[in-house]
């Protein structure tokens, strides 16, 4: 059953990240890159950590997460939108700050146990052979998380809300002129955004590890970052790109415990290897789905 | 059409004194105004005059610096357009405010609703109502970027009906993007919103439209109200240029007729197809042939592969199919630099984003793509650079900046002043310049119209690009039209009229 | 509408010293120093008195010729990866892959001094060597380069991508091919040849890397302020479309500066084993590649201004070690101040006016 293992693995280990590029999406819809959410979510993985060994209740624990992770982004928020610096530089900034902070206020927690989130099988569908283990044998948060994707595809596409965000990462003098402010709608994208990012966290460190090491997430907010242009900033495809390395870090896994003769550094690599040969491939068509404003952060006019 | 009120009514708006000022830039001064209920109150006025900074006022995009808008009998604050908005003023802009992504009925549900829901039944409905009432066809389901320019115009309109409580309708240069046929659908229109006693200001620069439609008339000049009248009679025409254009004296353009000879080509361009950013065809069988010493003008509603076809004859844009000649050499694979080398130079439409570099001067603009630079080492001689500008005969005509300033800083028209001495300095054997006339004063026009008109004498191709289609008759020998995905023509401008070719610009070869 | 030019405007580094961006002194000195009284606080919510701590890590960095000798030991990489940073930062690139760069280039280096250049005399050697960690950043910067221009893919999220593999990269070196067979099963290679060290300063630990540093600081700055090339470089970071239509070659220009920034973070790659560690392990030059980073954004990309602001992270990198001696505060509370700087440069940096 090995494919069934990798499988079920993908799920548990990609979820984290599946949750920090929806958050990442919202964000960018609205016109903001946030390379922070590597920051994010280190922040969220330790502030529901900690706050899990405290009070023993994992959902207190994503609530503190997802706050973390929601408060370092507001400095992301801040100096980009208040203070006009260049976007991938303070994200940048923002994840060597979130790596500083948790590794300095993490070290009377790197030894801690929890019992966080289990697997909840979900009645008779986990019985379904094969597909039952795969998709109905997981934690809480995790069928949560999944059914956040449906829930923000409807939002996006289907409400005047969503109508709001994606014109505010298009063009915001558009919705200057309808008499909304553009950069209030950032804000509140950039806040959503982290607020996912630390609750993917919490799923790294909570419901996954059950464990709080340092540096713990290892670029898994960069990888959320890059999904979401794979996505073409769609919700399930940001979904999908997050479970293939979550099989990719699974494979790694199931390599490793089968004792094959790969050396483990090069299993490390495919996830990352993986993610830059999707971006690749969907790259040609990208460029027309790219929120405009978006790409004028990368065409350089946000890098001054 | 016009309508006879033997009792003015009460006005909707009026404005008394307004005053806007950047930096020492005075815009508007002392300016008093007023919208009735069910009249067209014409604003005219030449570029530059102001006009967009009043209507930016009225709306709410601008805080006037001095005066008083009364609604209701009421001071009323317009500052920002929210505010104006609710207070039921609405603006058709001219640059229009849409979202290329997004769909008629979403870039509507944007302007119009409010809150998290969206109904889009019911939406649906109010805008086919609309649509139907004024003659404003447009479909909800289409995206914006599929529009053309005329669509794009009345799902504007549409949007600012649709606000609940709109009874001042601001329109900015309307006209601008319309071909003739489209303009009088235009006028049928707006009498359709005077019977629904709207109030209407109309910006505009032309004259016989105000003269078609307008009850009231204001005239802007160097930013002041310098005539105001409530009648408008058809014999007005005059009254009305003199008022717009002072005391300045104007040189006329002069072309001598070079019309009939046959002159050698040296841009040929062969059953090409050219492709849009998304790789869709824009053009198809496209056969144009560049000739020494002539103009040939391209016509066309905006977007019909203008920019495309440019970006083409200057390397930016790759040739799909076909063949593309200059002097008999093949060009299909070439290079921008090798097309320089081939003395191609090109004017593109939006100067301030594709031509100017932050931070740098406008001499190190000039060396660019302008004054073949002195080297000196391994660096550029930049005092002789100075000199070979300041001895430039062109930068003296065009009044052009001093060198060391930053051409970040200058004004939109000075920075076309830059753009186009720097491409007439090179004397090119071949000139493509898109929009020459854009955001400059006639005088200006005038002097950059006559230096098309030299250049071409003594031997270059122009290929020119304008949405004004009297500036495309006085200047150019031949005309084609883009439409349809087709390069119709050329026309010879002595055989053919502005009605016949803004009937190809609408429908087409089958008109 | 007239405004004064000023004669001095008219020089052809207009675009690198670009006029207002100096506030008022007083604003900047207070700007400089409040991450510093932020770091305080959080000191002393943690018991530390930041008077006393700052002395002494001044006194720490300045007091000594050995201390003065650790900073500019620790400010060669970070000037390095800076401008490996800040030179396709001219061009509108931002280059984060330095971290890689630098890793590649260490272990090239590595691998040329172990397998090929044992038995060189240093003056041979050691050039032959630093080509080879040139060779071994350039290489991996061409990668990210490569999908910049062939594939399209916007050279921030790539090179950050890359960074990790190259990590484990170098990881897997030195746990197999590269492993030293003496080490007792411990993941680093084996020690290179003494010849090949750099030369040392007598009584600190400090070599001749950071001449090499200034050099290539200084060269960098000529070629980008003083040269054609360096003009193009600049039109076209400053306005791609300008450049397109004054008939420059963007891509290969996009290619060459990234490659040229991967060699300068390559070569601080080298210098760290040449110079510093005398042989690879998984933790060489770790962060090195993102501190650059961040020294050019604190410098606006000003290969000059680099040499400044990678001396002032060295300074907070020494007195990280300080820190952990002095107060019992961990040495990765210092990344935390490091970020306040940022945070308040960033914060007051110049607007797109």
């Amino acid at each position: 059953m090995m494919i069934a293992d990798i499988l079920t693995g993908a799920i548990r280990s990609g979820t984290s990240v599946m949750l920090a590029s929806q958050g990442e999406l919202i964000s960018e819809r609205a016109g903001v890159i946030n390379l922070g959410t590597e920051g994010s979510m280190l922040c969220g993985a330790l502030g529901g950590f900690a706050v899990t060994v405290w009070t023993g209740n994992p959902w207190l624990g994503v609530l503190a997460g997802g706050i973390a992770g929601m408060l370092i982004s507001a400095i992301h928020a801040f100096l980009v939108l208040a203070c006009g610096a260049n976007q991938l530089a303070t994200g940048l900034t923002i994840m060597f700050f979130g790596m500083g902070v948790t590794s300095f206020l993490g070290r009377g927690f790197v030894s801690e146990q929890i019992v966080g989130f289990n697997p909840v099988p979900i009645p008779f569908l986990s019985d379904i052979p094969f597909i039952g283990g795969i998709l109905f044998n997981h934690d809480p948060l995790t069928y949560l998380a999944i059914l956040f994707v449906p829930c923000l595809w409807y939002v996006l596409f289907r409400t005047r809300l969503g109508i709001v965000l994606r014109a505010t990462g298009e063009r915001q003098e558009v919705l200057f002129a309808s008499g909304i402010n553009p950069k209030l709608v950032r804000y509140l994208a950039v806040l959503a955004g982290g607020f996912l990012a630390g609750v993917g966290g919490v799923q790294l460190s909570v419901a996954f590890t059950h464990s709080w090491v340092e540096n713990m997430t290892q670029g898994r907010g960069v990888v959320a970052v890059a999904l979401v242009i794979f996505a073409s900033w769609m919700p399930a495809r940001a979904m999908l790109g997050a479970y293939l390395f979550g099989a990719a870090q699974a494979l790694q896994l199931t390599v490793q415990q089968q004792g094959l003769p790969i050396s483990p550094f090069f299993l490390f690599m495919v996830p990352y290897l993986l993610t830059l040969a999707a971006l690749l491939i969907v790259e040609r068509k990208q460029r027309s789905l790219m929120p405009e404003s978006l790409g004028k952060v990368f065409a350089g006019d946000g890098a001054r | 059409m016009k309508t006879d009120h033997p009792v003015k009514p009460a006005y909707l708006l009026r404005a008394a004194g307004l005053t806007k000022r950047f930096g020492s830039l005075t815009a508007n001064e002392g300016i008093d105004l007023e919208v009735r209920p069910g009249q067209i109150h014409a604003i005219l006025g030449e570029n530059g005059a102001g006009k967009s900074t009043l209507m930016k006022m009225l709306y709410g995009v601008y805080e006037p610096d001095e005066g008083t808008v009364l609604m209701d009998g009421e001071p009323a604050v317009l500052y920002p357009p929210s505010r104006a908005r609710a207070k039921g003023i609405g603006m058709v802009f001219q640059d229009f405010r849409l979202i290329p992504a997004m769909t008629v009925l979403e870039s509507i549900a944007l302007a119009v609703e409010s809150g998290f829901a969206l109904r889009r039944k019911q939406l649906r409905a109010r805008i086919l109502e609309v649509s139907r009432k004024y003659g404003l066809a447009v479909d909800p389901d289409a995206y914006v970027w599929q529009l053309d320019l005329g669509q794009r115009q009345r799902l504007e309109i549409v949007k600012v009906l649709l606000a609940p409580g709109t009874r001042v309708i601001i329109f900015d240069e309307p006209t601008s993007v319309l071909v003739p046929q489209e303009v009088e659908k235009f006028l049928d229109m707006l009498d359709k919103l005077r019977k629904d006693r709207y109030g209407i200001l109309l910006i505009t620069h032309k004259i016989n439209e105000v003269l078609a439609c307008a009850d009231q008339v204001s005239v802007l000049r160097a930013g002041r109200m310098v005539y105001q009248s409530d009648q408008v009679d058809s014999g007005d025409g005059d009254k009305l240029i003199s008022a717009m254009m002072g005391e300045k004296t104007l040189n006329p353009v002069t072309k001598q007729g070079m019309h009939g000879e046959e002159r050698e080509p040296i841009l040929q361009l062969k059953d090409g197809t050219i492709r849009g950013d998304h790789g869709e065809p824009v053009l198809e069988g496209v056969h144009l042939t560049l000739r020494k010493s002539e103009i040939t003008g391209v016509a066309g509603i905006s977007g019909n592969g203008q920019r495309e076809l440019a970006e083409v004859l200057f390397g930016l844009r790759k040739l799909g199919t076909g063949e593309l000649t200059i002097a008999s050499a093949v060009m299909n694979d070439a290079s921008t630099k090798e097309f320089m080398e081939a003395g191609v130079t090109f004017v593109s439409e939006d100067p301030i984003k594709e031509s100017v570099i932050p931070g740098f001067s406008i001499l190190e603009h000039m060396i660019l793509d302008g004054i073949e630079a002195p080297v000196k080492g391994a660096n550029i001689d930049w005092a002789r650079a100075q000199k070979l500008l300041e001895d430039s005969e062109e930068a003296r005509a065009l009044a052009l900046a001093d060198g060391s300033r930053r051409a970040d800083q200058l004004s939109g028209g000075n920075v076309q002043r830059m753009v186009l001495s720097r491409a007439l300095i090179r004397k090119p054997d071949i000139l493509i310049i898109s929009y020459p006339s854009r955001g400059l004063d006639i005088g200006t026009t005038r002097t950059i119209q006559q230096q098309l008109i030299e250049l071409a004498k003594q031997g270059t191709a122009v290929l020119l690009f304008s949405e004004d289609l009297d500036e495309l008759f006085k200047l150019s020998d031949r005309l084609v039209v883009l439409s349809g995905k087709k390069l119709l023509g050329p026309y010879d401008t002595h055989e053919t009229d502005v009605s016949r070719i803004g009937e190809r610009m609408l429908k087409g070869e089958s008109a | 509408m007239k405004q004064q030019a000023g004669a001095a405007a008219l020089s052809p580094a207009n675009g690198m010293t670009r006029g207002n961006r100096w506030k008022p002194a007083a604003l900047k000195t207070a700007l400089m120093l409040a991450p510093f009284v932020v770091f305080g606080l959080f000191l002393l919510f943690h018991n530390v008195n930041p008077v006393t701590l700052y002395i002494s890590m001044i006194q720490s960095t300045f007091g000594d010729l050995y201390g003065f000798g650790e900073v500019l030991l620790k400010a060669t990489p970070f000037i390095l990866t800076g401008l490996a940073a800040a030179l396709p930062a001219k061009a509108g690139l931002v280059n984060v892959g330095g971290e890689g760069q630098l890793a590649i280039g260490a272990l090239f280096s590595t691998w040329f001094a172990v397998f090929y250049l044992d038995a060189m005399p240093a003056a041979l050697g050691i050039p032959l060597m630093l080509l080879a960690g040139a060779l071994g950043g350039g290489l991996w910067a061409a990668v990210t380069a490569l999908l910049k221009v062939k594939g399209g893919l916007n050279e921030t999220i790539t090179s950050l991508l890359l960074n990790y593999v190259a990590a484990f990269t170098v990881g897997f070196f030195v746990h197999g091919l590269l492993k030293d067979p003496n080490s007792f099963n411990w993941p680093f290679s084996p020690e290179i040849a003494s010849s090949l060290r750099l030369p040392v300063v007598n009584g600190t630990r400090l070599h001749v890397g950071i001449l090499l540093a200034l050099v290539l600081a200084a060269v960098t700055w000529y070629v980008l302020a003083r040269t054609r090339l360096g003009f193009r470089i600049r039109v076209i970071g400053s306005n791609r479309f300008a450049a397109e239509r004054a008939g420059f070659r963007i891509n290969r220009t996009y290619f060459w500066v990234l490659v040229a920034g991967g060699m300068l973070a390559g070569i601080a790659g080298m210098i760290e084993i040449a110079g510093i560690e005398g042989r690879l392990r998984a933790s060489t030059g770790v962060n090195y590649g993102y501190l650059g980073f961040l020294a050019a954004m604190m410098a606006w990309n000003h290969p000059l201004r680099i040499v400044l602001t990678g001396f002032i992270l060295g300074m907070i990198s020494v007195a990280g070690n300080t820190l952990e001696i002095a107060s019992g505060l961990p040495a990765s509370s210092v990344h935390i101040l490091m970020g306040l700087v940022l945070f308040f440069i960033l914060g007051s940096g110049r607007r797109s006016s």
